[in-house]
């Protein structure tokens, strides 16, 4: 019935690390810079994008053989959406604080590359276990991206992680970690840090 | 893609899966709504009632003795024309002073905030930004301990309320200068045309305040 | 330019010689990079004096942390990249001295030794190394810790609290400072000679002036930068004179004040990171005046010499394409 393509369990292990969405296919990029100041933020921004993006994959994998080409776009923005905005209430309702400080963030997930990228390439193409496989692997790998700058910056910027004291007390907080800047710097690094291993990998297994 | 039957059912054709999926969504988005809005008004509340007693401590000059966030110690009242005012009492049952709500234009979107007042509306006594949507990093700044370290709107507290307060990009010089955040002079100044704007109306509707159930 | 110094040695019985080589010139003349970099330091000389004068110990010790700093990260950085070892050509050196002049005096050591990792790091070799990079290593690395660790950089930072063996300079508000805080006007004598607090290196006008001339007699530095910077403070600030004729703080205080004569003869003039066309100096030293003044009078910045070069760094490219030289004889006549 599917057409032929990666298998499920092919799909989760990409997203973690293969094609990990931040890291190879640079989607994301807003809340992968925005909310990275520290842990707790980053870590709800992936549960949040988890959440949508699983049941997006679900909903449109169950629909891909109705789908027009031409409407497809609509009806995937018109998905994601929708679990967005379930998102942000369910925060609103249960993480008053989170929800506050995350602020804009939340309904920007509606427009991340992320989801509309797995829907097109991986959901509105294959079966609906290889579709949720692929959303948990993706989200994983954006989780560990995400969760890689945060550690930096919340480190080096406040001293702390998850909002526990790791660094002594006299460890002069860099602000510009916590500002936008620190976010550029920090993926710039990480990005090419990521690149160079995997050149050097790769040159290992060619020679 | 063929078409098929008149015009008016092509169209149905090419969108009744949109359609379907939207009129599905919309139920979905409204049960989560009935579900949910409850509690996020109540976080609201919390939040708001909360508030109360930080906003009117510098007023009494004591720190803490008589406050808590007991809600039996807030009274809503309300103007004729429906904007509600917080009225906050000591625990031996002084009045203590007001604290309104006030909602504005900001630079990207409403910002709502919740102003102490002295009893007689005369001193401000505290801001609190309940919710605001500027732009992270610069207008922001105006809610939190983001500003140079300081809340922002720690500023206002001790402004006289019967001369307008004005936004300024250097130091203060005048008593009724704020100093502007550097990069959202819209926000920083919206938020004192807001608080301008609230506190005189207050002052002019105090007598015809009425206690609300 | 690095032709030239090549030739000033061929000697007389030699034919004159003209090094032709196919642009871009990045890559090779370690030699003359090395020259050049030798005589930034030379015209370094006298700042260096004035702040160790001014600021006794305390220079010394921010110059000592920023030069070591800046070449133990070149060290590291270029082994990483598995490039040759260029400590030789005192690029790093000179990064740091400039850097270590730009901080107070008063820096604490990790905000000289993150300073000078980010001018190296992030500055030049994120870039490619020494020719590659687009922003002054130096300012890159001042920007990173004013704004990391603004409590240390911003006008409160630089004051020392009084006590036996601190200088007298470091106890006072900088002019800048004093000036925008204030309204206290700063003598134009104390701004000449250097006897203010301030940014290492900024303090005296006269061994700005001193060494930058050095710069421009041996051409290490195109003279229509800082000239250009200079024309365009002295009109904006001239204007704003001629407007309000009451003002204590002229012409003269804006063009020999803050790190405005330092930043025009010794960082703007990097011969890495500004165009390379006359016209387009005139262009670039314009801008930098032009933006200095305008973070002057407006921003809440009491000084803006680093933005504004940083701002222009970042537009170099441009101006180079706007201003690519006519060749001899017209441009070539479009194919009809």
């Amino acid at each position: 019935m599917a057409k032929d393509g990666p298998t499920p369990l092919e799909r989760f292990i990409n997203g973690i690390l293969p094609e990990n969405p931040v890291y190879r296919q640079l989607l994301g990029m807003c809340p992968t810079l925005a909310v990275t100041g520290n842990m707790k933020a980053a870590m709800t921004m992936s549960g949040a994008v988890l959440f949508v993006l699983f049941c997006a994959n679900i909903i449109t994998s169950l629909i891909r053989h109705l789908l027009k080409p031409h409407l497809r776009i609509l009806v995937f923005t018109l998905t994601i959406a929708t679990f967005v905005t379930i998102a942000d209430r369910f925060l609103a309702a249960y993480m008053y604080e989170m929800s506050k400080e995350l602020g804009p963030y939340i309904p920007l997930i509606i427009v991340n590359c992320v989801i509309i990228c797995r829907c097109e390439v991986c959901a509105s193409k294959q079966g609906v276990i290889a579709a949720g496989a692929d959303a948990i692997g993706q989200s994983i790998g954006f989780a560990l991206a995400l969760a890689s700058i945060a550690s930096v910056r919340e480190i080096l910027g406040e001293g702390s992680w998850f909002a526990m004291r790791v660094m002594p007390e006299a460890w002069p907080a860099w602000a510009i970690m916590i500002l936008p800047p620190g976010a550029f710097i920090t993926l710039g690094l990480l990005l090419g840090g990521a690149n160079w291993f995997g050149m050097s990998r790769s040159a290992k297994t060619a020679a | 893609m063929k078409r098929t039957g008149s015009r008016c059912g092509g169209y149905i054709g090419q969108a009744w899966l949109v359609l379907a999926m939207a009129l599905l969504f919309g139920a979905v988005l409204a049960g989560a709504h009935i579900a949910l809005q409850p509690r996020i008004d109540e976080n609201k509340l919390d939040e708001t009632y909360g508030q109360v007693p930080h906003l009117v401590r510098v007023a009494i000059g004591e720190t803490g003795r008589f406050l808590s966030a007991d809600r039996s110690r807030t009274e809503t009242w309300e103007t004729p024309g429906g904007k509600i005012a917080y009225k906050a009492f000591a625990a031996d049952g002084r009045h203590l002073g007001w604290v309104i709500k006030a909602v504005g234009d900001g630079f990207a979107d409403k910002i709502e905030l919740l102003i102490g007042l002295d009893k007689r509306a005369e001193i401000i006594t505290g801001l609190y930004v309940l919710a605001q949507k500027e732009t992270p990093g610069l207008g922001n700044k105006i809610a939190g301990r983001k500003w140079k370290g300081k809340v922002w709107a720690d500023q206002f507290t001790g402004r006289r309320t019967d001369v307008p307060l004005e936004e300024t990009k250097a130091v203060p010089t005048k008593a009724n200068q704020i100093e502007a955040i550097t990069g959202a002079t819209i926000s920083s100044n919206s938020v004192c045309g807001i608080v301008n704007n609230a506190v005189g109306e207050f002052r002019d509707k105090m007598g015809t305040l009425k206690k609300k159930d | 330019m690095t032709q030239e110094t090549v030739n000033n040695d061929a000697t007389e019985t030699e034919a004159p010689v003209t090094h032709v080589a196919p642009g871009p010139h990045l890559g090779g003349g370690c030699l003359t990079a090395r020259w050049m970099m030798l005589d930034v330091l030379i015209g370094l000389l006298p700042v260096l004096l004035v702040s160790l004068w001014v600021f006794g110990w305390y220079a010394a010790r921010v110059l000592a942390i920023c030069v070591g700093s800046c070449v133990v990260a070149e060290g590291i950085f270029t082994a990483m990249r598995r490039r040759q070892c260029r400590l030789g050509d005192f690029s790093a050196v000179v990064t740091g001295v400039i850097l270590a002049f730009s901080l107070p005096g008063t820096a604490p050591w990790y905000v000289a030794v993150i300073g000078s990792f980010a001018a190296i790091g992030i500055g030049k070799l994120a870039f490619g190394g020494l020719g590659q990079n687009i922003f002054n290593p130096a300012m890159v690395g001042r920007a990173f810790v004013m704004i990391a660790f603004t409590s240390a950089m911003a006008a409160g930072g630089y004051v020392a609290s009084e006590k036996a063996g601190v200088p007298d300079a470091l106890t006072q508000a900088t002019p800048m400072t004093a000036l925008q805080q204030e309204g206290k006007v700063a003598s134009l004598g104390d701004l000449f000679w250097g006897d203010t607090n301030g940014s290492l290196g900024e303090t005296s006008a006269f061994a700005c002036l001193l060494g930058g001339l050095y710069l421009l007699i041996r051409r290490t530095a195109a003279w229509q930068i800082p000239l250009g910077v200079l024309l365009a403070v002295g009109i904006i600030a001239g204007g704003q004179n001629l407007m309000d004729l009451q003002a204590k703080w002229t012409v003269g205080h804006h063009l020999m004040g803050g790190a405005l004569l330092f930043g025009a003869l010794f960082i703007a003039t990097d011969p890495v990171t500004s165009p390379l066309t006359g016209r387009g100096r005139w262009i670039f030293g314009l801008g930098i005046g032009a933006i200095v003044m305008l973070l002057r009078s407006l921003s809440a910045y009491p000084e803006g010499v680093m933005f504004a070069v940083l701002l222009m760094n970042a537009v170099v490219p441009l101006i180079n394409r706007w201003t690519v030289p006519r060749p001899v004889g017209g441009p070539v006549p479009s194919k009809a």
